[in-house]
């Protein structure tokens, strides 16, 4: 609670925060793309020989592939994909073996950030244990609490190392839920994606603390393709943070990641993301498209799969993470927060594809639309044959700031079982004046009123965010808001 | 000419079998040119693709597999003034326009032809009686561009039955249009209506669509254009009964000046694929429109009701209700969009859709979607599918009403809410009427 | 405290203060009676500083500050206590988190260092026990899902907890049973101070019986047509709103 208070004090500062670049060393590839950036990024990482075949199928996938361009609600101009870096990392970060070998200057970058990678740091803090797996532009930099959680039998590491150190894991689930196949930026990660995370949780664990992925794209001219893969095993839990930032920059830096989650019998993952690449400024330009693929599958009996995302940053955010519910009892869990301001573009929501019996899904989307921006929740429920007694809630609401923003509603609903009871509801509204005016009667000034306003209109949202992230992310709600109050 | 064609796509295939060149060149300048754009529009979309993602839960190409040929004029034997009787609706008093396979038939028709109230013209007699009008408002609604299916009726129509109602005239009896098909073989009718409801006047029109052993491959596409002056009020029902194994495509595109009321009815009982695209732009402030819908399927009937309220002034209210009830093998599509734009401050908007399926072989995609640019609004929308209360139905059966008669009055209770706001009695009787029939099946 | 002079006020060219006058001093409570329509919520409204009615004409000072010239919420923080005649809700803001950010602001505004948590948790339970309010603030949205009676009574708690030096009590009565008037009323008295005025907005006595004025004002028709000591609110419950009417009446025929 003292919390909240300190957050609304704390906004003032109406720029974007992470705005600052770092200079560190760093190795870049040359811009472009074609086989042999294929094959230097492989080599950078030292793969095997089927990793790079792998690469060099969905690289060769993409080159039959178009640009999805149209049935989004967003618009952009097409993208030079030969004008971009795939591959930078910060220079010496081969032999770490302690934080004193890390580039000074990097740690004061994750300082900046507010991310600790000292793990003692966060020992003696009251905050709850995590552990970070940070990534700089192309290339994990370091991951901490990797023993402790060794103990536990947890496998928590930079995805290249899982490459090296666990081949048979990745063989077997890289690609099972996202293929290359999905889609064109699916095809184009798996071909260059250069780094990411990789998390392993053995049967009957429960991971004792907060995994977390920190992104962050620091060069110029660079596209960040990084892969996060999480297995939870038959009983086991995790809780699954991810954050990301960038510098302001003028151009358009493209970001498309991949994330898979495979849960088995009884497993349940729960993976929040806090999204606040650059947004570009006032007048739109430069900022981040995020443009990713996240799909998790309940492959076991009573899995379940959580996600829950606070969008506030990007020019273009383009995701649906996903659950595909394969497993009887399984349940799939889909909360989002997504504000856009100034020329910021927004079509995210989820897919819940129910395959097996007695499945669950819930959606809870807010929206949130404020200066010249638009905002559109587009969502998939499919219910197919055979998927008795499917469920599924979704509920979507706008908020419109200003008449000079759009905030729209595109949700699929396809059924093919009787049994499925599916129930959809969709508002927009705006703040109510009288809101507005009691909060101003009791002393409180109207941006933070809206401010509180808005923080009550997601709730529901928050409330599913482990404490340090909805403390984040309420006040990242608060400063994306700035301005937008006529 | 089947050599030819074989080697076309299936559009350009089409448009020399149905010989839209030719008949772009027919009619009044004014129709010819309006048929011409048609035509290239045509040329250009071609037919909805699979990738289209207005047409993405009804794909069209298996509708046009057969070679279709304009439908004929020359109505079937059996099609007399006492079989055209029978199919009007009991204890209804109305004026009878009867269009067959697009052409308007004098003969079979039952108005006077001088009455004030409203005038009846098709084509062939618009340009003596009214041509200013006409020509103002014809075309002028329905965009080839925005559905491939109004463009290739505007370039196939033969007649266009032209509705006027004088300004501040109130019509005594409802407007009955007949739309029969009736073709023996694989054919495309394109019955075209335009219907102008002058200021603070108001109409009642039914349009009641009846096959009679057409041709299985058989296509009805026919596209209606609206307007409703200021003040005015029009309520529009669509019954699409009787009309078995027919392949039917309708557009409605009404548009609304300020203080107008419209209500419209679709309800589709028979059919074997039906698409029905209804357009309503709200161009006055104070508007009110009403969109009610109901579909009740079985066997492996199609039905795509896809609904678009565009408001583009301030001060208008819409609300849809849109019910389904499946059964067999056969799908529906629910496809709503309410638009708002940046001028319409003040909307009110809502839509529902509610769904039963009653077989493990039914299926229904539901689209509801809001678009939203005004930030002073209320828009909602909400879409449900379920199953028959099974708390209700073992109340039913505990008072002694067996297990089907218990069903079919529970699933006559979901479709009450539509039918009760039907306004014309005898119509709302007889839709009752072809509803229990229905559900009694 | 607060001076009201000629105060003309309306909402879209509709006059509804027609010239109201008012004089305030510390300490003191007057009650504000009058028919329906009478503009007796307006003029709360106005003094809270609603956008949506415009001031034409007068005057109104507080504590010295010329009230029309500030922002409500600016208003709220000079000590003026609106409580509403219909709260309104807002879903997701707890109560606590509200009133934390509320004493917060207020205190910023005043140089005052930021309150202590304790002390915050501490203020907040003594003055919930003074309006008998027992629902757990802490997880419930503010006026989400609250009773009428329960609505009023978060009105008192807060103005308890902000502790105001003037407070104008918009129709509080209304909708309250006896047992409710009881405790709002209860909660009131024991916040009456010499520094404390209040405005008493009702449109019966019945509220007065336990809130007692030490002046009655008669409202209508946009002004005070008659102010007197609280056995003034009696005669008006005894001969009903007709009898100021039909006064007025006699005034402007003779």
């Amino acid at each position: 609670m003292a919390k909240e208070n300190e957050i609304l004090e704390e906004i003032t500062g109406s720029e974007y925060k992470y705005g600052f670049s770092s200079d560190i060393e760093t190795e870049t590839a040359p811009k472009g793309l074609n086989e042999d950036i294929v094959r230097f990024i492989s080599k950078k990482k030292n793969e095997p020989d089927w990793m790079l075949e792998s690469r060099l199928k969905a690289y060769r996938y993409w080159l039959t592939l178009e640009e999805p361009r149209h049935w989004a609600h967003i618009e952009y101009p097409a993208i030079d994909f030969q004008d971009i870096i795939y591959y930078a990392a910060p220079k010496k970060i081969k032999e770490l073996t302690s934080l004193d070998e890390v580039d000074p200057e990097l740690l004061r970058t994750f300082e900046k950030l507010g991310i600790s990678l000292e793990e003692q740091k966060r020992l003696s803090g009251v905050q709850s244990n995590i552990a970070v797996d940070a990534v700089i532009d192309s290339v994990s930099v370091k991951t901490t609490f990797k023993e402790t959680l060794a103990e536990k039998g947890i496998i928590f590491c930079s995805f290249s190392e899982a490459v090296q150190e666990h081949p048979e894991l990745i063989k077997k689930f890289m690609g099972s839920v996202v293929p290359y196949t999905d889609n064109y930026y699916a095809a184009l990660n798996a071909a260059v994606f250069s780094d990411g995370s990789f998390c392993y949780i053995p049967k009957g664990v429960r991971c004792p603390m907060e995994l977390s992925t920190y992104f962050r794209i620091n060069t110029l001219g660079t596209g960040q393709f990084e892969r996060t893969l999480l297995v939870a095993d038959e009983g086991s839990y995790v809780s699954y943070l991810e954050g990301c930032t960038a510098p302001m920059r003028d151009e358009n830096q493209l970001h498309a990641a991949v994330v898979e989650i495979i849960a088995h019998k009884n497993a349940e993952v729960k993976y929040s993301t806090v999204q606040n690449w650059y947004p570009g400024n006032k007048e739109g330009k430069g900022g981040i498209y995020n443009f990713v693929t996240k799909r998790g599958i309940c492959l076991g009996d009573n899995s379940k799969i959580s996600w829950t995302q606070v969008e506030t940053g990007s020019a273009i955010t383009w995701k649906y993470p996903s659950v595909i519910l394969k497993g009887n009892h399984s349940i799939g869990e889909f909360y989002s927060v997504a504000v856009t301001n100034n020329r910021q573009q927004a079509d995210t929501g989820t897919k819940m594809t129910h395959l097996g019996k007695n499945t669950r899904s819930t959606i809870v989307s807010k929206g949130i639309s404020a200066g010249f921006s638009n905002n559109s929740y587009r969502g998939l429920v499919r219910i197919a044959k055979g998927a008795s007694n499917a469920r599924n809630h979704s509920q979507c609401d706008s908020l419109l700031m200003g008449d000079k923003c759009g905030a729209h509603t595109f949700p699929y609903i396809e059924i093919k079982d009787k049994s499925a009871i599916v129930e959809h509801e969709a508002t927009t509204s705006k703040i109510s004046e009288d809101q507005v005016f009691y909060c101003k009667q009791r002393g409180i000034d109207a941006e933070k009123a809206v401010a509180l306003i808005v923080n009550g209109y997601c709730k529901e949202v928050l409330n599913q965010l482990p404490m340090e992230f909805a403390v984040e992310a309420q006040k990242l709600l608060a400063v994306s808001l700035e301005g937008s109050v006529g | 000419m089947t050599n030819i064609a074989e080697k076309l796509n299936i559009s350009e295939k089409l448009i020399a079998t149905l010989e839209l060149e030719k008949n772009s060149l027919a009619g009044t300048a004014h129709i010819q040119a309006i048929r011409k754009t048609a035509l290239g529009s045509f040329t250009e979309q071609g037919l909805p693709h699979r990738k289209n993602e207005e047409y993405k839960y009804s794909p069209v190409s298996a509708l046009f597999k057969s070679e279709l040929c304009p439908a004929k004029q020359n109505a079937c034997a059996k099609l007399t003034k006492s079989t055209i009787a029978e199919l009007r609706i009991p204890g209804l008093d109305s004026h009878l326009i009867t269009v067959v396979n697009g052409f308007v038939s004098e003969d079979l028709s039952d108005y006077n032809p001088n009455a004030k109230s409203v005038l009846v013209y098709n084509t062939r007699n618009t340009a003596k009686h009214a041509p200013a009008l006409f020509e103002k408002h014809f075309g002028q609604y329905a965009s080839n561009d925005a559905d491939a299916f109004i463009a290739l009726n505007t370039a196939a129509f033969q007649d266009v039955l032209f509705i006027q109602i004088a300004d501040n005239v109130q019509v005594d009896k409802p407007v009955v249009i007949l739309n029969v098909t009736t073709t023996e073989t694989a054919s495309l009718a394109s019955p075209r209506n335009l219907i102008h409801v002058g200021q603070n006047a108001s109409v009642q029109i039914i349009e009641l669509y009846v096959s009679i052993d057409q041709n299985a491959s058989a296509i009805n596409n026919s596209v209606s254009e609206i307007v409703i002056e200021t003040g005015a009020k029009a309520l529009f029902y669509k019954i699409q009964d009787d009309c078995p194994g027919l392949n039917l495509i309708t557009t409605t595109q009404a548009s609304q000046k300020a203080n107008s009321h419209f209500d419209t009815h679709t309800v589709t009982l028979s059919g074997s694929w039906i698409r029905n695209n209804l357009n309503i732009l709200l161009e006055g402030e104070h508007c009110e429109s009403h969109l009610n819908g109901l579909f009740i399927l079985n066997d492996s009937q199609h039905v795509d009701n896809h609904t678009l309220v565009d408001h583009a002034k301030p001060h208008c209210e819409s609300n849809q209700l849109y019910k389904g009830l499946l059964d067999d093998k056969s799908s529906g599509v629910f496809n709503g969009k309410i638009f708002v734009r940046r001028d319409a401050q003040k909307t009110n908007a809502y839509q529902s859709s509610k769904n039963m399926l009653l077989s493990d072989d039914a299926a229904i995609n539901a689209k509801p979607q809001l678009e939203i640019y005004a930030d002073d609004v209320k828009c909602s929308h909400g879409s449900s599918t379920g199953q028959i209360d099974e708390e209700a139905l073992f109340y039913l059966k505990s008072r002694g009403i067996g297990s089907e008669s218990a069903k079919a009055l529970l699933m006559l209770a979901f479709t009450q809410d539509v039918v009760n706001t039907i306004r014309i009695d005898a119509l709302r009787k007889h839709a009752e009427t072809l509803i229990e029939k229905r559900l009694s099946k | 405290m607060l001076s009201i002079k000629n105060l003309k006020a309306g909402i879209a060219d509709k006059e509804i203060l027609k010239g109201f006058n008012l004089e305030v001093k510390a300490g003191e409570v007057h009650a504000i009676m009058g028919p329906n329509g009478s503009g007796k919520s307006t003029l709360a409204s106005v003094l809270a500083g609603r956008e949506d009615y415009a001031v034409t004409e007068g005057a109104v000072q507080f504590n010295g500050k010329d009230l029309l010239d500030l922002s409500p919420e600016d208003r709220a923080r000079e000590g003026l206590f609106l409580a509403f005649q219909y709260p309104v809700e807002i879903p997701g803001v707890s109560n606590i988190n509200f009133l934390k950010t509320a004493i917060a602001e207020i205190r910023k505004y005043r140089g005052l260092p930021p309150m202590e948590a304790k002390d915050f948790l501490k203020l907040v339970k003594e003055k919930q026990a003074l309006v008998e309010l027992q629902v757990t603030l802490a997880n419930r949205s503010v006026n989400e899902g609250f009773s009428g009676g329960e609505k009023k009574r978060n009105e008192i708690f807060q103005m308890a907890v902000l502790e105001p030096c003037l407070a104008i009590l918009d129709e509080t009565d209304s909708g309250l049973d006896i047992d409710a008037l009881r405790i709002v009323a209860n909660g009131v008295n024991k916040l009456r101070s010499e520094n404390r005025s209040f405005v008493v907005i009702t449109h019966y006595q019945r509220l007065l019986e336990y809130i007692v004025p030490d002046f009655v004002h008669v409202m209508y028709d946009g002004k005070i047509v008659k102010s007197g000591p609280k056995e003034l609110a009696l005669e008006l419950e005894a001969k009903g709103y007709d009898w100021i009417k039909k006064e007025l009446g006699d005034v402007i025929e003779a």
